[in-house]
């Protein structure tokens, strides 16, 4: 793999480990030096949910088919909004209540452009992704299903 | 024989298993498999028929008439994490 196309498939990644939002933002800032604004959306692992307390939650994902989605979601924000770069990174795995979950990064030339990217991606993403997310709570474990 | 990939709350129906075989014998069709299922894993049929479960052939979405051929990657996909609605 030559190092551009290493730092392209570094701009989608579903990992276990955590990442650093700011190395991230700064990924995609390397870029272009045409960026003018960068959007963030960080989910994290909130303690409540549907009105239960939440110990812990566990994402599984389907490997392969959930890099793909995302690389084509990545692929649209690119083509359909006037955006330079977008970075979208999903955990799996166990992750504690506080920690990062999911980060979109879309920087532009200008912030309503990469606003309504960002906005677009997480939305896209929580619609197409096979991620599921099962939720430790004190009556047991919950497969989440808050798509009807 | 189709190798099916379980996901999420499907699991659980099963003792955990993330792979199912199921014998194709009326047909090759997505549907075809889906009436299998329903005849061999009732409980897995019922969750089909009540939540929106997907059908995945080769990774991509498939349609109730998307032929299966043999070595196809098959999974069955309950609804994904979601999120609230915005």
């Amino acid at each position: 793999m030559s190092s551009v196309e290493l730092e392209e498939s570094l701009l989608v990644r579903v990992q276990r480990e955590n990442f650093s939002i700011d190395a991230e933002i700064d990924r995609v800032r390397r870029r272009s030096k045409r960026i003018g604004g960068i959007a963030t959306f960080l989910g994290v692992a909130r303690d409540r949910s549907r009105g239960r307390d939440i110990s812990g939650i566990t994402f599984e994902h389907y490997e392969g088919m959930a890099q793909k989605k995302l690389r084509e979601i990545r692929e649209r924000a690119l083509k359909d909004f006037a955006v330079i770069e977008v970075l979208i990174l999903h955990r799996y795995g166990a992750i504690d209540i506080g920690e990062n979950i999911v980060l979109i990064v879309v920087g532009a030339e200008h912030r309503a452009d990469a606003f309504k990217a960002c906005k677009w991606c997480i939305d896209e993403l929580k619609q197409i992704t096979p991620i599921w997310k099962l939720e430790q709570t004190p009556q047991g474990e919950v497969w989440v299903e808050e798509h009807p | 024989m189709v190798k099916v990939r379980l996901f999420g709350q499907l699991k659980t129906l099963t003792d955990n298993r993330s792979e199912l075989d199921v014998p194709l014998t009326n047909g090759r069709q997505v549907k075809d498999l889906l009436a299998a299922l329903d005849h061999a894993y009732p409980r897995i049929g019922e969750l089909i028929q009540t939540r929106k479960v997907l059908v995945s052939v080769n990774q991509e979405i498939a349609h109730p008439d998307t032929t299966i051929k043999d070595g196809d990657e098959v999974a069955l996909l309950p609804p994904f994490a979601g999120g609230a609605r915005v």
